[in-house]
């Protein structure tokens, strides 16, 4: 799965996140950042995270949920170590 | 430096009502003498598991609400969709279904008050609202996927606190109007309604606030309905019209309802001088406790003390008393021969709205203040439903001899009981609630003159 196919798969995932505007959805890059590009309220990212795990049928370690940072790269880099970790 | 007391005005109000579209509809079935108790599907399917199957519910595609279910975790609502887009999705995602109700009840208040952002956003603006429960639907389903389906704490997501806590509902209120004054939750069981309302009526007339959203919310949830299915306390084996009976001799317990009210008091002088519509002025507030040590049952001496309190600073006397009137075996009959004791046997009616709507619990008496703001628009009494008959005998306690009220049997007030609207002079009503604790509630209000 390359990192292109992952970030249409999160923004899927994202397009279900009601609090964010699907207008804004329509250029996500890898450093399009959640909070401050997409005005995700903070407190959506451990929704997104959770949503991420059962789409990608992965599951972080809390540390890394605790470290992950606001841009998509963010994601994608953490999807794909969780995977290649299990 | 001591405040001048301020005087208090009604000037917005709002809410949920079962059956019901809005503030109008809810006035014309009341006066109609329509019930608006029906027989639940949440609670037949349980079959022999359930006791009573009766409630005043509102369900979400009545209030145009659509539950976007979660798509990681069983029955778990993740947020709602308003497809009338009055609510935005940030206050949404916050909110349980009461909230979401307390929120579209407040807007519709504020419009009704004439309130400006300006002065909804001050500081001198209070929200004080609260609920009878917690928010059980969404802690159901939190908690059964964690200890049951052993699930990660997280699948429940953010928003499990902020749905859940105490006052949710003044606090999802305060952030959709950004008030600057107080947000509180006042809790008293089914008193809160009104304990709210008398709350942010204090907090007027000693100069805290200019003005207050105030109210009671119970967000209809099966939860809250069981507990006390199981604790045998609601009606059962009438039809869903006839559940609910204060004072009938044959009442046997309750309907529980669920709903909202939301009011908006404003100190009286800065609503006259912008003009406002005064709907009713509030002329005091006074609750206390029992002191028996007793959970759950009505105190004759407690109610007595309340009546003491609230008519202390008054020469008014009331034309309607909106009584608790639960259709209960025990509250009822304490209930009434305390008001007699207080206001002797004549010249005033009373009036019970739960026999029409059943108990909203914690937005019982926020409701009914507002049924009752509406007698004093309307002149009329609304009804004491299904209270065919009257006991023709003293109650039991009425016998003992340590009992200090009245002794006449029940039946002897037939005529304060109207059993359909009824239209007379209304300048004054008292509203009363009680609740769980032995906590009492009383609230007189008046036609501005």
């Amino acid at each position: 799965m390359d990192r292109q196919e992952i970030i249409a798969d999160i923004v899927e995932i994202l397009k279900t996140v009601r609090t964010i505007d699907p207008e804004k959805l329509n250029n996500i890059t890898e450093e399009t950042d959640f909070i401050a590009d997409l005005n995700t309220p903070s407190t959506e990212m451990i929704n997104i995270a959770a949503k991420v795990e059962q789409k990608f049928d992965i599951e972080f370690e809390d540390d890394d949920i605790d470290d992950l940072g606001s841009k998509v790269k963010d994601i994608v880099n953490l999807i794909i170590a969780t995977k290649e970790k299990a | 430096m001591q405040n001048a007391l301020k005087k208090v005005a009604v000037v917005g109000m709002a809410g949920v009502f079962p059956t019901c579209t809005d503030l109008n509809d809810f006035r014309d079935k009341l006066f109609a003498n329509k019930s608006l108790i029906r027989e639940w599907d949440k609670a037949t399917i349980h079959g022999k598991n359930i006791r009573s199957t009766v409630a005043g519910f509102v369900t979400e595609d009545e209030m145009d609400l659509e539950i976007v279910p979660s798509s990681i975790m069983e029955n778990y609502p993740e947020t709602y969709i308003d497809k009338l887009d009055r609510i935005s999705a940030n206050n949404l995602a916050t909110a349980d279904v009461g909230s979401i109700w307390a929120m579209l009840s407040c807007l519709d208040a504020i419009k009704m008050a004439g309130w400006t952002d300006k002065e909804t956003q001050s500081e001198e603006t209070g929200v004080v609202i609260g609920s009878g429960g917690a928010g059980h639907e969404i802690l159901r389903a939190a908690w059964h996927n964690f200890f049951e389906l052993k699930k990660k704490s997280r699948l429940a997501g953010s928003h499990n606190v902020d749905r859940a806590m105490v006052y949710r509902d003044a606090a999802n209120v305060s952030c959709l109007i950004k008030n600057r004054g107080v947000c509180e939750s006042i809790g008293s069981a089914c008193a809160t309604g009104l304990g709210n309302i008398g709350y942010a009526y204090r907090l007027i007339k000693f100069g805290l606030q200019d003005r207050v959203i105030a109210g009671g919310v119970e967000g209809t949830s099966f939860e809250t309905f069981l507990g006390f299915d199981s604790m045998q306390v609601l009606s059962k084996g009438f039809s869903p019209d006839k559940s609910s009976r204060p004072f009938d001799v044959n009442r046997n317990g309750f309907v529980c309802a669920f709903g909202g009210g939301v009011v908006a008091l404003e100190d009286y002088d800065l609503a006259k001088a912008r003009g406002a519509k005064i709907l009713a002025v509030v002329d005091e507030y006074f609750n206390n406790s029992d002191g028996d040590g007793d959970m759950f049952a009505p105190s004759f001496s407690g109610q007595q003390r309340l009546w003491k309190g609230l008519l202390k600073n008054t020469s008014k006397k009331p034309d309607v008393v909106k009584v608790h009137g639960t259709s209960t075996p025990a509250g009822d009959a304490i209930e009434l021969l305390s008001v007699v004791d207080a206001l002797g046997d004549n010249g005033y009616h009373i009036s019970a709205p739960k026999s029409q709507f059943g108990h909203m619990l914690g937005a019982a008496g926020a409701v009914e203040f507002i049924a009752s703001v509406l007698m004093l628009e309307n002149q009329t009494v609304l009804p004491c439903l299904n209270s065919d008959e009257l006991n023709e005998n003293p109650e039991g306690f009425q016998q003992n001899e340590n009992w200090a009220g009245p002794k006449t049997p029940l039946a002897s007030f037939r005529d304060l009981i109207p059993q359909q609207s009824l239209k007379k002079e209304i300048n004054t009503v008292t509203c009363l609630n009680y609740g769980f604790g032995g906590t009492n509630s009383a609230i007189m209000i008046s036609k501005d003159n």
